[in-house]
């Protein structure tokens, strides 16, 4: 393996080597006559460096030979689909504008870019070292190294002067990933004092930009704003794309969907799982194998909602969505209305119970997203949405008991917000009830913590049956399930995290039917295996530089 | 022989607090500490630092060192292990979920190489440069020097892949009912820990077994007119199992953290997993408290191996 790496970087070198030989004819439409706003004595704040730095990277031929084919290169950060707007500058390979660049931002050769990253694999210490050399290429040096401890610290603190810094961050650039569930998230980090903006000064325009994402919920006007911004995220490369992740979903042969969707695995989506099958064993029980059973706990779905499998099949939301995650119909609530505004939205529930047979009421919908408030960590979509109800601030600010924009009204509940959240629908497709019985005592700071995740109660269409932590988890149909009754009579689960080691040697034994991976190697194995088919699902998740234009201290 | 016992146990007891406020100090050298770890990277931007921080101050994060040791180690003075960081789980339940399988594992595999060591050793002294001791000598080379994940990769492959003899890994499976339904996941992972264990012993021993068969007594106890096997088993053998009782005593710890590439390969839920995950995660009190029971292990092993010396070998005197 470590020889194919050599073999590939060397590639990478030869192909380098011949387009700097090749030459380029500068692009025409890349001579902007931009005026360098916001320049400060770092010199990535002049974007033609940081024009120059994407120019210079051959991200084509790092796809096709570092990542084996198994990625697009990215142009901007949204991913290719009806959010992105056509005509973007792909900053395809080309050397020879890099250096003009450079030299028109009177580039200091001595300069040593320090780059960062904070994983673990060898592809992106070998995607470090072909970046390395390809900017070394155009006289641009670079170093790169791991971050470790507080991640979060390191790479998103915020300076306390949002227009002149200096930066609290130490690095010039950091190699991150971004997946979103929703488009707003992939630009969250860039407004003034926006939560993890370490690394881009006040820019009026991107306020106004990223403000206008999200005034609407008209999704023509929403993609319409979402353009534009692309076009001045495009130009001024503010964040420099560079590839989208593909996401692979594996099943073994044993497994039929039935018609079932494929898509975005990492969330809830109707995937028709009430009816897949499984190839009987011996004695006719349809079981199927798969990965993601905790190993010390159940992770709660307030977080990660899909990203496992337990999640998916525990926990249902009120909506659910279709395989390209826009909601399309009740799943707990029998009915929805929205008003025509979009500043509230009432959900009749329908007569789903828990997996313990209690109901499942409206009190535990508004008990839970008034918790989820107060839990440390949830997904930032969910908070958004939950922060936007009427009375959500005072709650929060421990003025209020409840959150006024939540009512009830016997079955009904009603979420009345004090400002639009665009992403509204998404949350409630995504964010699942829980049982407040088990919580009400609880400190909402050490709910992943609570006993309840040991062997959790939900309201899917599967139960825990059998939790052996670290050896296995066994899931069963529940009996009382609204929407009926599964044909697979067992999901036997291996432990692992997200990422299962042991994917292969687990299919090579016909022990696995199931599961995604993002890795790249993993999927060249499974992709040869006879008996397991894979499935390439485009999902936004977009790697990319995150580049300090602060002043450094 | 008791007053020694008593002495060697009361040692014990200073030494427990010193490495414990050694192996504590070395986790807080670590950078970040176990919220860090618990929230993912890339969405840690969303995140309120003040909810981090209340989170670490529910969590007593936030403490001095000091502190935060002392209120640990008083825990555990009156039984409290304290709780998981990241599951909430007590951690007494944590470590005695996971400690049979390992105990299980490598028990198996240390008595498996102690007896094979012990035996192959033995013939490879006695047959001192012949075939069978040359091939015993690589094969030997070979244990030692191959690591384990390379033999427990190739026995997957040929075992569990190729023939299907067993399963790739785990240890147990919703529809198992007795110990013997589990029995073959054990095959594979505690004859390739103890593959590469034998090799160990096995050189060890027959150094040890050539060494004494150069004695004084040897020739004395042929000259005796002893038959051979008798010299070789009773006078050579025995003396010469004390330095591999030694070795054996000392590796008695890895019953508990010395089988952790072997539990990663194939998926054996035991203490060394555990540890591993602890420590990425920071999970101190895990951490402290498995690194505590290793600890206990080694001084308990050191102790034993003393006493056993003394039993195997006249010449050893306990005071």
């Amino acid at each position: 393996m470590g020889k194919l790496r050599l073999f590939l970087i060397s590639c990478l070198m030869v192909t380098m080597a011949m387009g700097l030989w090749a030459g380029g004819q500068p692009e025409a439409e890349t001579k902007t006559e931009t005026k360098i706003e916001g320049l400060n004595s770092n010199p990535l704040s002049d974007y033609r460096v940081r024009q120059a730095i994407a120019y210079a990277v051959d991200m084509d031929t790092i796809a096709e030979t570092l990542l084996e084919g198994k990625a697009l290169v990215a142009d901007s950060m949204v991913p290719n689909g009806p959010w992105k707007t056509p005509g973007l500058n792909a900053y395809s390979y080309n050397p020879e504008m890099a250096k003009q660049l450079l030299k028109e931002a009177d580039w200091d050769a001595n300069y040593t870019l320090d780059v960062v990253f904070y994983y673990g694999d060898q592809l992106t210490v070998d995607i470090m070292t072909a970046v390395q050399a390809y900017l070394s290429a155009v006289g641009v040096k670079m170093d790169f190294r791991k971050l470790e401890g507080d991640l979060g610290e390191q790479l998103w603190t915020n300076p306390s002067d949002p227009v002149n810094g200096p930066s609290y961050i130490k690095w010039d650039m950091a190699y991150a990933g971004s997946a979103a569930l929703a488009m707003h998230e992939y630009y969250g980090k860039l407004p003034t004092n926006g939560p993890g903006n370490s690394h881009t000064p006040s820019d009026p325009e991107i306020d106004r930009l990223v403000a206008a994402t999200k005034a609407t919920a008209n999704i023509v006007d929403q993609q319409n704003a979402f353009f534009e911004l692309q076009k001045y995220v495009n130009k001024n490369l503010p964040l420099i794309p560079l590839y989208y992740q593909q996401l692979f979903i594996y099943e073994s042969t044993r497994v039929n969907r039935n018609g079932g969707a494929y898509g975005n695995a990492q969330y809830k989506y109707d995937w028709n799982i009430l009816n897949w099958s499984v190839t009987p064993d011996v004695s006719g029980k349809e079981v199927l194998y798969t990965n993601t059973a905790p190993v010390e706990f159940f992770q709660h779905p307030w977080f990660n909602p899909g990203i496992f499998m337990y999640s998916k099949v525990l926990f249902d939301s009120l909506l659910v969505a279709d395989e390209a995650l826009v909601a399309k119909e009740g799943q707990l609530a029998s009915k929805f209305s929205v008003a025509n505004d979009g500043m509230s939205i009432s959900f009749t529930m329908n007569d789903a119970e828990w997996h313990d047979g209690s109901a499942l009421t409206v009190e535990d919908v508004k008990w839970s997203v008034e918790y989820a408030l107060q839990v440390p960590a949830i997904h930032s979509v969910f908070s958004t949405t939950f922060k936007s109800l009427e009375g959500a601030q005072a709650f929060i600010d421990g003025s209020a008991d409840g959150i006024s924009g939540l009512v009830i009204d016997g079955n009904t509940i009603t979420f009345n917000f004090a400002k639009l959240d665009p992403n509204m629908m998404l949350t409630f497709s995504q964010f699942p009830p829980l049982p407040k019985k088990y919580f009400e005592t609880a400190d909402p700071l050490q709910f992943q913590q609570n006993s309840f995740w040991q062997n959790p109660v939900g309201s899917g269409p599967y139960k825990v049956q059998e939790v052996q932590m670290n050896d296995y988890t066994v899931m069963v149909p529940f009996e009382s399930y609204y929407g009926g009754t599964p044909s697979i009579d067992e999901i036997v689960m291996y432990p692992s995290g997200e990422n299962d080691g042991n994917v292969i040697k687990n299919a090579s034994a016909g022990k696995l039917d199931y599961g995604f991976t993002k890795s790249v190697a993993d999927v060249k194995s499974l992709e040869a295996m006879s008996n397991m088919r894979v499935t390439p699902v485009d999902i936004p998740y977009t790697r990319l530089f995150y580049v300090n234009k602060f002043p450094k201290p | 022989m008791l007053s020694y016992a008593i002495r060697r146990m009361l040692i014990l007891i200073p030494m427990l607090i010193v490495i414990s406020f050694f192996i504590y100090s070395g986790l807080e050298l670590m950078p970040g500490d176990a919220v860090s770890y618990m929230i993912d990277p890339e969405a840690a931007a969303e995140l309120a630092p003040e909810k981090l921080d209340a989170l670490r101050d529910s969590l007593g994060l936030n403490d001095p060192f000091i502190l935060r040791y002392f209120k640990w180690f008083g825990g555990v003075l009156k039984g409290d292990f304290g709780y998981s960081l990241s599951s909430g789980v007590p951690i007494r339940d944590i470590v005695f979920d996971r400690l049979p399988a390992t105990l299980e594992l490598s028990f198996i595999a240390l008595v498996l190489s102690t007896m094979f060591g012990s035996i192959l050793g033995f013939i490879s002294a006695i047959r001192k440069g012949s075939i069978a001791d040359n091939t015993l000598t690589v094969v030997g080379m070979l244990g030692v020097s191959v690591p384990q994940f390379v033999f427990g990769l190739v026995a997957i492959l040929i075992f569990a892949l190729k023939l299907k003899w067993l399963p790739v890994g785990g240890r147990l499976m919703p529809e198992y009912i007795t110990y013997w339904d589990r029995f073959p996941h054990i095959i594979m992972p505690a004859l390739v820990l103890a593959a590469t264990m034998t090799a160990g012993v096995m050189r060890y021993s027959r150094s040890s077994m050539l060494d004494s068969m150069n004695k004084e007594y040897i020739k004395t106890a042929r000259s005796k007119g002893l038959p051979e096997w008798r010299v070789n088993l009773v006078h050579g053998f025995r003396v010469a199992l004390t330095p591999v009782i030694v070795l054996v005593g000392f590796r008695l710890p890895t019953l508990i953290g010395g089988a952790v590439v072997i539990e990663q390969i194939f998926q054996w839920p035991g203490i060394g997993n555990e540890f591993i995950t602890a420590v990425r995660g920071q999970n101190f009190p895990l951490v402290m408290m498995i690194a505590l029971f290793s600890v206990f292990a080694v001084l308990i092993a050191s102790f034993l191996v003393d006493l056993f010396t003394a039993i195997l070998d006249p010449r050893v005197k306990l005071g």
